[in-house]
């Protein structure tokens, strides 16, 4: 098969961006890089050309048949444009940032989409990795063959402009980088807009329900004020909040009260409730913090480590010492919290 | 009312009670059941409209602002900049955990450790992980799952006293630095210390040879 020579190209995602990457190359007929982008051709664009030996068609200039593109580059902020091209089944590398949104996010998946791309990205592709459309590489190489008269007249359309005559030059050129600067910033905020309510809506909602329901049965049969009772001398005073720094962070038990940050967070509401009560003092919040959280973490340290690539011998070695040490710094946290609770 | 003997068909003899809600115990049981089992939800619900009104518009607004302020300033260049505050301890343990929190967040902050010395991982994800609360006090997105331990506190807080909240937040943060970085220096010298007495001072010797080469080998790859 000729087209195996062509070389393959691997576009990540960027900073921020998404998708797990993808991988083009050029088939026969199908060697157009499509520049969307508004402009002179996108570098993106010229890069994934260069490598993979097709064409830049600046979209703006002139059109290309949808079965000769190998893949569409664009700059969108994931409402429409995003959009259009998945839904054809075309590549589509997006230099903003956009993940999958708008009227069109069921097409827009991690197989055909990557996001957040510049050209530090597109680099040259291991060999043996398979390419978008290697499977129907024959049918893409044959099919052009029936309508040739078509699809040679509009390659020719196609290659007239990239003699790029209509270089932006002066104030179109202004424009065009303003637009397009702000449209970055736009596209960022609207995406970042996205991420913050799925996180919302994924982690704080969902806990936050769960707090409430317990929070409800907790003040409604009067086990918070039960519950304060017992707590609030030893919330209340140094050597309580010491006690508290302590027995969270016996290694014996740290492991225990660790997961979730479950405990701590519950912990957490109750004591607000007992300050906004003025059964607390402003001022012990602080300390507070500190005591209720000595075993932060405790329950993750060889996950933790494993995502930092420590070796197995660390992870030995660091377990123990992380408890142990915690043993030592959760009252000593207290204590310096203390003393700063005093700006509060 | 009282209850009736009422005389059935075949000679029986049963016990009528009249379902009158006031004086049957019964009907006093299961009235007393629906209302506190509906009272317990209700107020549940209560607290998740203040919870909810108190807490989400606000953390949305910041979210959505450092989610795009990352964005803007980009992993690279705090990739560069965590690998410059790893050489030295004081910043080993504050700057470096801070930005790894701020920029990766929660749990992907700990693979920043891969930049270190094996035998200073242990005492960076101890650092690290112990910030994890502070920074929720200025930066919430950084860990959205656990906000509550600062959220549950701060909001009786800010019921009492606006400016104490505000105070609070930017003191939990720094104070949060402070205690990372003693931490960070007691976990390393039982690191240390385990390291000797565990007898494994050649084979961390070796690895300490291998990450200075490994250092050698991506500067002269970085000069390339």
């Amino acid at each position: 098969m000729s087209e195996e020579q062509n070389p393959a190209v691997r576009i990540d995602h960027g900073s921020g961006g998404w998708g797990p990457g993808l991988v083009v190359r050029a088939h026969g007929e199908r060697n157009i890089v499509l520049s969307v982008t508004g402009g002179d051709e996108h570098p993106v664009a010229k890069k994934i050309a260069e490598l993979t030996g097709g064409r830049v068609v600046n979209a703006f200039n002139a059109g290309a048949p949808d079965n000769q593109v190998l893949c569409a580059v664009i700059n969108c902020g994931g409402t429409a444009r995003s959009g259009v091209y998945p839904k054809k089944r075309i590549p589509t590398v997006n230099v903003f940032n956009a993940s999958p949104g708008g009227p069109l996010q069921k097409y827009i998946t991690d197989d055909i989409y990557v996001s957040g791309v510049g050209v530090d990205n597109v680099q040259p592709a291991d060999p043996a990795e398979a390419a978008i459309g290697d499977d129907s590489a024959e049918s893409a190489a044959s099919a052009p063959a029936a309508p040739a008269p078509a699809a040679s007249a509009a390659t020719a359309a196609a290659q007239q402009p990239s003699r790029q005559t209509k270089e932006a030059t002066g104030f179109s050129k202004f424009i065009i980088k303003f637009g397009g600067a702000i449209g970055y910033v736009i596209t960022s905020l609207l995406n970042a807009g996205r991420e913050g309510v799925k996180m919302i809506l994924n982690t704080v909602i969902p806990f936050m329900a769960y707090v409430a329901l317990i929070m409800g049965i907790v003040n409604y049969t009067g086990l918070a004020n039960w519950i304060a009772k017992s707590v609030s001398p030893l919330a209340g005073n140094l050597w309580g909040l010491l006690l508290l720094g302590i027995i969270t962070a016996l290694p014996v038990l740290s492991p225990f009260l660790g997961p979730g940050a479950a405990i701590a967070q519950i912990i957490g509401v109750l004591m607000g409730g007992q300050i906004a009560a003025g059964a607390l003092p402003v001022r012990y919040a602080l300390p507070t913090l500190f005591a209720i959280d000595g075993q932060v973490g405790c329950d993750f340290v060889p996950v933790g480590l494993g995502l930092g690539e420590a070796q197995s011998e660390t992870v030995d070695v660091g377990v123990p010492a992380v408890l142990f040490a915690r043993q030592l710094t959760s009252p000593l946290a207290v204590v310096i919290a203390y003393f700063f609770s005093f700006l509060v | 009312m009282t209850p009736l003997l009422a005389a059935l068909p075949g000679g029986w003899q049963t016990l009528m009670v009249p379902l009158d809600v006031k004086s049957n115990p019964v009907m006093q049981g299961i009235t007393w059941f629906a209302t506190h089992f509906i009272g317990l939800f209700k107020a549940g619900a209560e607290s998740f409209v203040d919870l909810s009104t108190g807490v989400i518009p606000l953390l949305l607004v910041l979210i959505t602002f450092m989610n795009a302020l990352t964005t803007w300033i980009g992993e690279k260049r705090v990739t560069r900049a965590v690998q410059w505050a790893g050489k030295y301890a004081v910043t080993r343990y504050t700057i470096m955990p801070m930005l790894a929190a701020i920029m990766l967040t929660n749990p992907m902050c700990y693979t920043f450790g891969r930049f270190l010395p094996e035998r200073y991982k242990p005492a960076y994800y101890d650092a690290t992980v112990s910030f994890l609360h502070p920074v929720t006090s200025i930066f919430p997105h950084a860990n959205g799952a656990e906000l509550f331990v600062w959220t549950g506190v701060s909001a009786g807080v800010m019921k009492v006293d606006g400016g104490a909240y505000a105070r609070l937040a930017v003191l939990y943060f720094l104070v949060g630095l402070i205690v990372i970085l003693m931490r960070g220096l007691v976990t390393q010298w039982i690191t240390t210390f385990l390291i000797k007495r565990g007898g494994h001072t050649e084979t961390f010797k070796k690895y300490d040879a291998d990450y200075a080469a490994g250092r050698l080998e991506s500067a002269e790859g970085a000069v390339a």
